[in-house]
């Protein structure tokens, strides 16, 4: 057994500050998960996960080029290592076999990347594999190739069937607005405004607020009393102060 | 008796469902009300002894009297005077049907009113005054001195003038009264009289349509108050409780509405 040269140890050194900046970028990422509240924006999220997976790049790239030098190396203790005082450390450095739970993701990671289409479908595109996923089998790479290149064409066609802007369709206007049934009960008007017509929500103080479903406003870790207060297409914040509606009550004057 | 609130703006889009999570929270169905308030400013009248000079021998007063005398003769205070109608008090339609016009029913507005089954004379009223809300309180919630008093039925404009009040205006105010142990929750908003009636100088005697009023934040946004009432003020404890209850409603609300403290000088009573 010869004792490790300089450039070695480098690697080795090398490979343990690459881990250090991994563990440290995943770690600050479940920070700011967890304590910020609601949710950091989109772009910081974003930006932190392409950090993870640059150092997991690197990280990866390093192993493999030394494959042959780490998967040589082999860890005993020395002669003046502090075995009493350290045994748990000793015993991580020692295990020849993976912490279960490891030896778990690596598994789960294996399956995952020996099924290429599924990963990768998983990632692409949610809404395009819907009708695959509802059958129970993902989309080959084949047929996602081929319906990314149907979309955007049957979308651009789709697109220039319409004049865009206003609040109904040519075959609405071409049949008589009056006649479109929009749920609505204010009047839509003709000229602008935007497109959807949605059902409307059960509307009994005779405000018309349509509800989007399924989009709610981030509120991070107390979803737990209520359900979030959903966020509204026609929002109208109030224009009076609160403050101004209390002296008004409370004196019966605004200033 | 004192008074902690919390309170908070609700856009009118959100009132349908606030309504709903506080009908859950509550477990209660709300109990909606309308009030007439009439606001009277106090006035000194010429003559009148406004300052006890050595009163403070005067040890036997208890802290009711003391307070009322501070009311009257103290610093000068708008107060609400609060009547509960319903809504069939309210006239039915605009323009009244000629055959059920009730007879003498127009001695006072030429305007043609609807037909209603509205008795001024009958009216109770119930004056409520409130102090300026505390300066500087620990705690992050309106605390303030409060008190109430049952008033005769019918035209209290004599009364109140005897008393030292002048009337100012009145408006409606409409809304659900949710109680929650010893919380209660109104969200309620400010209803103006419709506007092209000539300046009242007392109470209407009539109501006009209800759908006629219109809100005074012309959105049509509501105010959302919790209030607990503590009878001992000066018992720091029991303060301390009813801090604590509101907070937790306020925490239970958090995602739904924020409630906070008011603008202590939007609260101002005190007649300048």
């Amino acid at each position: 057994m010869s004792a490790l040269t300089s450039d070695q140890i480098k690697v080795l050194e090398q490979s343990r500050q690459r881990l250090v900046q991994l563990t440290r970028s995943l770690g600050s990422l479940i920070a700011s998960l967890n304590q910020s509240d609601p949710l950091p924006p989109w772009s910081s999220l974003q930006s932190q996960a392409s950090i993870i997976s640059n150092n997991l790049v690197s990280v990866s790239e390093h192993l493999s080029d030394h494959r042959d030098l780490l998967s040589s190396l082999v860890a005993y203790p020395g002669p003046d290592y502090p075995g009493r005082t350290q045994a748990s450390t000793l015993e991580q450095l020692l295990r020849t076999k993976l912490d279960p739970r490891v030896q778990d993701w690596v598994a789960r990671g294996r399956t995952a990347g020996t099924e290429p289409p599924a990963v990768d479908a998983s990632n692409l595109n949610s809404s395009a594999i819907a009708a695959a996923a509802h059958a129970q089998k993902p989309l080959s790479e084949t047929e996602l190739a081929d319906l990314w290149e149907w979309a955007p064409i049957e979308a651009n066609q789709e697109a220039r069937r319409r004049n865009w802007g206003g609040n109904f369709t040519l075959e609405e206007r071409e049949a008589g607005i009056q006649n479109v049934v929009t749920g609505l009960k204010r009047q839509l008007e003709d000229d602008e405004g935007s497109e959807d017509e949605e059902e409307e929500e059960e509307d009994e103080e005779g405000e018309d607020e349509m509800e989007v479903v399924g989009v709610h406003r981030k509120s991070g870790g107390n979803g737990f009393e209520f359900e979030i207060a959903p966020h509204h297409a026609h929002a109208v914040e109030p224009v009076v102060p609160l403050a101004d509606i209390l002296r008004y009550m409370t004196t019966g004057r605004m200033q | 008796m004192h008074e902690l609130l919390l309170f908070a703006s609700v856009p009118v889009h959100q009132h349908h469902e606030l309504l709903q999570q506080l009908t859950g929270l509550t477990a209660m169905q709300p109990r909606h009300l309308v009030e007439r308030r009439l606001i009277f400013k106090a006035y000194r009248k010429p003559g009148l002894v406004t300052s006890r000079v050595g009163g403070s021998q005067d040890l036997q007063q208890s802290g009711d009297l003391q307070r009322v005398n501070k009311m009257l003769n103290g610093g000068m205070f708008y107060t609400q005077v609060v009547g509960p109608v319903s809504e069939s008090d309210f006239s039915t339609s605009g323009p009244a049907d000629p055959d059920t016009q009730m007879e003498g029913m127009d001695e006072s507005k030429p305007t043609a009113q609807g037909t209603s089954t509205y008795d001024y004379e009958q009216q109770p009223w119930k004056l409520e005054f409130r102090d300026i809300p505390e300066a500087g309180t620990r705690s992050a919630v309106t605390s303030r001195v409060m008190a109430s008093a049952s008033l005769p039925c019918g035209d209290i404009i004599p009364s109140m003038n005897a008393w030292g009040y002048s009337f100012v205006t009145e408006y409606v105010v409409e809304g659900d009264v949710f109680i929650q142990n010893d919380i209660v929750i109104y969200l309620h908003r400010v209803l103006h009289y419709p506007s092209g009636e000539q300046e009242h100088r007392e109470p209407r005697r009539h109501l006009p349509v209800l759908k006629e009023m219109t809100p005074l934040e012309k959105s049509g946004s509501y105010v959302l108050q919790a209030s607990i009432n503590v009878l001992d003020g000066s018992n720091q404890e029991t303060m301390k409780t009813a801090s604590q209850r509101l907070f937790g409603l306020r925490e239970q609300l958090k995602s739904a509405v924020r409630l906070e403290q008011a603008d202590r000088l939007s609260l101002d009573t005190r007649a300048k």
